[in-house]
């Protein structure tokens, strides 16, 4: 299948990133200060050149117009190395990620060939604008208009976009407008445009830069748009295909974040492992104490698992076809921004007091990695598409299942039962993962069944989810992050075994850690599972949404803490 | 007691002494002085014409000063010097019974009724130790019956006002009565329950109303609608500012709107009229106060609400394509059949209800409602004058009933006929807090 075995690349491609990142790195490890780039808010004008003779502006565009033309998986190794300095892995991934992306994708070819080349030398930057004060994720609230002139041949732009990455620096933006436009049934009707609107068309000001918590080298500023002129031919797509095109941009740069924060990760354990194995506390190495033992797993499991999840994503999507893995992006997304957040706390804790203080890069490492877990789709709105568009494949295969059972048919009903008390009984799921046949090595057996339980499981689950919901599921939010929960972890331990499986069969160094951090994590993962397929059930005990409804209702109606002080009296 | 060898006497199954005078004069304690013969018998023990004599005269004496003392003025300190002038009067303890009935009874007219020192003092009048019973076959007899009643009236006067008893309040109770006894027992429910009770009500009103008036007029606004992002504006401030504002120059006027009511409003739409009803009335406590709501007819079915639009959410589909309903055991609606009601726009208080101060209302919402300038605004005022303030043209207008709320004819809208929209426009724009809106057919 897809999966199985874990997505491989060619010698020469392999050759060819090692060949890229030597450079990067060094590049990175000498003349990037980020202590000095979080300080100023500012990225230096020398690194920008020095990322833009890398040729780091160009990475995915295809090289007869002058970028890297590296597939996904080149371009997710190298975000291993840019995200070293949070800043500018924001600035080149707002350039290339999403601002330029919609030409890649939906442009036309005299688009690509106007603007592709001197976006991939860096003369222009790029940046994506459809945030608005008052539209965050509901496209349908954007009130930036684009009017069609009276001759025909340019729209009027206006409107004002918030929260721009590179907003003050780039040249070209991709700005979505709303235009009337006329449907097949003759009805006039407002739809999203997208359009290629660059600075020189003049009517565009930008704000100054924000001040923000973390990423701060990364300018991000309110643009304008005043009666600016775009040409027809700069319109990305078709008019009114703008929500497509958002779409697309949108679902197609979230997996390199995992690629990303594992290396952050991996470099941020060798800064604390130094750190805990040379301090002495009590007399004893801090490395010597279990609890310091324990951070150290949690934290090479997470990176690990982020890892494989990212390059099994950006594999998948390497096949010929392009196929759509956006779902398993957002799974990507969700998991390493979590992840990453926990992983860079524990770090700091690890330190201590020292990881507190602005001379180590701890606390800098911290507010950095606390923006992954909201731009790009927060991810309790990613966690509801992951769900939701797993519920609309599953429904349409489902159906007609449910309508039977609803109807009272005995015969389905008899079945039903019976596998219901095969269930409790324990029944023994084989989905060809383990055994003799299988894909998955032997000494990762006990990791392939309990996937393949939970995978059993899971869509019993969702069976019964379906029958008791059906298309209200929508509003049932705490139940679809319960599934979307499930879904992740299903996810990640899939990638986890097909990766170690692969490690262990070919012989790479160091496999047997591997297998043992796989190991590790199937087990948590396994219980966390099951412990949310319970609550899932009807009538489950551990169940608590309607408690929890009840009381965020009574604190929202008061609009405020509603217990009284725990030293009042009533007489 | 002063006679001690008086307690080996034979006593009365109720016990206690001069037990049918007292109980007599506990049934006839809102009545003046009746029988002194009738209240003299009975009475074996010492002080028996002295007390007889001393209670006849002793009850006009106990009358007269809990009345007397309301001329001297209210309070705990009069109470007090009232208690303190009856104890000084003779006969006191054999009447004590009638003269706590007698106090517990003038109390609300003194003012104290919520002062928990006040019962206190009056607890301090019983005596200590007598009413005990000793031993637990006395207990079960029931004993002091009377005398535990007016324990117990007491307490249900405190319970009444709503006077939360204290600790001193059970230890004097504990003196008089004994742990076991039935006051004592209802003190500790009263503790039990009272402070409880106390935070039952969900919106309370304050203790003291204002005089009714703008003040009240607030509360009123905010109790019927307690949104919090609701703005109460004063669009006239009254004129005398206190006191009754009927037949004054300038009655006040206080309304109430949310963003959301404006919002729906906005999307009301200018073609179809908007209605202001009213008065419904409000009670606070003893006032009772009207308010005028402004409303519009619900849409009919054909022009509700929009089919669900695929591209609205950018992140996840917002509806799933599936042919699946909710299964019954999920199901937590109830199938109630819902009167369909016009969402209502705004409310107000008036001082005096007549359209011209409405007008003004109306006028004063215009500013942050601009389409209401252009809607045709209908009076329907509970006095069955119904009259359009936005058809000058003398348009034959549906003659309306006295009764206010009338269901609705629920079908296609109606071509619209060409009534003055601009002249409505037109008074509207004059209107202001001085033009009254031009109103024909009146």
């Amino acid at each position: 299948e897809e999966v199985f075995p874990y997505p491989e690349i060619s010698n020469e491609e392999l050759e060819e990133i090692n060949q890229f990142v030597g450079p990067v790195e060094k590049f990175f490890n000498e003349e990037v200060d980020s202590k000095k780039i979080d300080q100023d808010a500012k990225i230096p004008p020398e690194t920008l050149k020095g990322l833009k003779d890398l040729g780091l502006f160009g990475m995915q565009i295809p090289e007869e117009y002058g970028g890297l033309g590296l597939s996904n998986t080149m371009y997710a190794r190298l975000g291993e190395i840019t995200s070293l300095d949070g800043s500018i892995a924001v600035t080149l991934a707002a350039h290339q990620a999403i601002g330029l992306k919609g030409i890649l994708i939906a442009g036309t070819d005299e688009q690509k060939a106007k603007y592709l080349p001197r976006l991939a030398s860096g003369e222009h930057i790029a940046a994506f604008c459809l945030t608005e004060p008052g539209s965050g994720s509901d496209a349908a609230s954007i009130q930036t208009r684009a009017t069609l002139s009276e001759d025909g041949k340019y729209f009027l732009l206006n409107g004002s976009k918030v929260w721009i990455s590179n907003g003050g620096l780039a040249n070209i933006f991709t700005v979505f407008a709303r235009t009337e436009v006329v449907d097949k049934d003759g009805q006039l009707k407002d739809k999203i445009t997208a359009f290629i609107v660059e600075r020189d068309f003049g009517g565009v000001t930008h704000g100054k830069p924000e001040d923000k918590l973390g990423i701060r080298g990364s300018n991000t500023c309110e643009v304008h748009f005043e009666n600016t002129k775009v040409p027809i031919e700069n319109v990305i797509g078709e008019v009114g295909g703008g929500f497509k095109v958002a779409m697309n941009i949108l679902n197609s740069g979230r997996f390199s974040m995992g690629s990303a924060s594992a290396g952050m990760i991996k470099k941020l354990i060798e800064m604390t492992a130094e750190y805990a194995c040379t301090r002495k506390q009590f007399n004893k190495k801090l490395s010597e104490f279990g609890l310091i033992q324990e951070k150290f797993c949690f934290m090479a499991v997470k990176a690990y698992v982020m890892e494989s999840m990212a390059y099994l994503t950006a594999g998948m999507m390497d096949r010929p076809g392009f196929p759509d893995c956006s779902v398993e992006a957002a799974m990507v997304k969700v998991f390493s921004s979590e992840g990453a957040w926990a992983c860079v706390s524990e770090a700091l804790q690890i330190l201590g007091g020292l990881g507190y203080m602005k001379d180590y890069p701890y606390e800098r490492y911290l507010r950095d990695t606390r923006i992954l877990l909201i731009f790009e789709g927060t991810n309790e709105i990613l966690r509801m598409y992951i769900a939701l568009t797993g519920m609309q494949y599953a429904g349409k295969i489902l159906t007609d299942k449910i309508k039977q059972i609803k109807k009272g048919n005995v015969g389905v009903a008899l079945g039903e039962f019976l596998s219901k008390l095969q269930d409790i009984m324990g029944r023994k799921v084989d989905y060809g993962l383990v055994g003799d046949r299988g894909v998955v090595h032997p000494s990762l057996q006990e990791s392939g069944k309990k996937l393949e339980e939970n995978i059993y499981y899971f869509g019993a689950t969702v069976r019964g989810l379906l029958s008791r919901f059906g298309k209200t599921i929508v509003e049932e939010q705490l139940v679809l992050k319960r599934v979307a929960d499930i879904v992740i972890n299903l996810y990640a331990m899939t990638a986890a075994i097909s990766r170690a499986s692969r490690s262990i069969s070919i012989g790479l160094r160091n496999h047997d850690h591997e297998v043992l951090l796989t190991n590790i994590f199937c087990t948590e993962a396994y219980f966390k599972n099951n412990y949310a397929m319970t609550q899932l059930e009807k009538y489950a005990d551990e169940n608590l949404d309607d408690s929890i409804k009840k009381a965020a209702k009574q604190v929202l109606e008061k609009r405020a803490y509603t217990c009284s002080h725990p030293l009042d009296r009533t007489f | 007691m002063r006679l001690p060898w008086a307690r080996v006497l034979p006593r009365g199954l109720w016990g206690g002494w001069g037990a049918p005078q007292v109980a007599r004069s506990v049934c006839q304690h809102s009545r003046p002085e009746g029988d002194p013969a009738g209240q003299a018998s009975g009475d074996a023990s010492g002080d028996a014409s002295g007390d007889a004599s001393q209670k006849a005269s002793g009850a006009p004496v106990r009358r007269g000063p809990p009345r007397g003392a309301q001329g001297k003025g209210q309070g705990p300190a009069a109470f007090a010097a009232a208690l303190a002038a009856l104890e000084q009067a003779p006969g006191r303890r054999v009447g004590r019974l009638e003269l706590v009935a007698a106090a517990l009874a003038a109390m609300p007219a003194l003012g104290v009724a919520r002062d928990r020192e006040a019962y206190h003092h009056l607890l301090r009048l019983l005596p200590r130790g007598v009413w005990v019973p000793r031993g637990p076959f006395q207990r079960l007899l029931a004993p002091f019956p009377r005398q535990q009643e007016c324990g117990l009236q007491i307490l249900e006067q405190m319970e009444r006002y709503g006077v939360i008893p204290d600790a001193e309040t059970r230890f004097l109770l504990l003196g008089v009565f004994g742990p076991h006894s039935r006051p004592v027992r209802k003190c500790q429910r009263m503790l039990y329950w009272l402070p409880r009770l106390r935070h039952v009500d969900p919106h309370p009103l304050p203790p003291s109303l204002p005089p009714s008036g703008l003040a009240t007029a607030h509360l009123g606004l905010r109790r019927i609608a307690n949104d919090p992002d609701a703005h109460v504006t004063v669009y006239q401030r009254p004129v005398p500012d206190e006191g009754d504002d009927e037949g004054s120059i300038q009655p006040y006027i206080v309304g109430a709107q949310s963003p959301d009511q404006q919002e729906l409003l906005s999307q009301h739409g200018p073609a179809r009229p908007v209605f202001v009803e009213g008065p419904f009335p409000l009670w606070l406590r003893s006032t009772r106060l009207s308010y005028y709501v402004l409303r519009g007819d619900p849409l009919p079915p054909h022009l509700r609400e929009d089919p669900p639009d695929p591209e609205r959410s950018l992140y996840y589909p917002l509806h799933l394509d599936l042919d699946l309903e909710r299964g019954p055991w999920d199901d937590d609606d109830f199938d109630v059949e819902e009167v369909e009601e016009g969402p209502v726009f705004a409310m107000c208080m008036v001082g005096a209800g007549d359209r011209h101060t409405l007008g003004k209302w109306i006028a004063g919402l215009q500013e942050v409602n601009p389409v209401l300038g252009r809607t045709p605004v209908v009076f329907r005022l509970g006095d069955g004058e119904p009259t359009t303030a936005g058809a000058p043209g003398g348009h034959p207008v549906p003659r309306l009933e006295a009764a206010p709320a009338r269901p609705v004819v629920l079908g296609p809208p109606d071509p619209p006929r060409g009534h003055g929209h601009s002249t409505s426009g037109d008074t509207r724009s004059g209107g202001g807090p001085g033009a009254p809106p031009a109103a024909p057919g009146e």
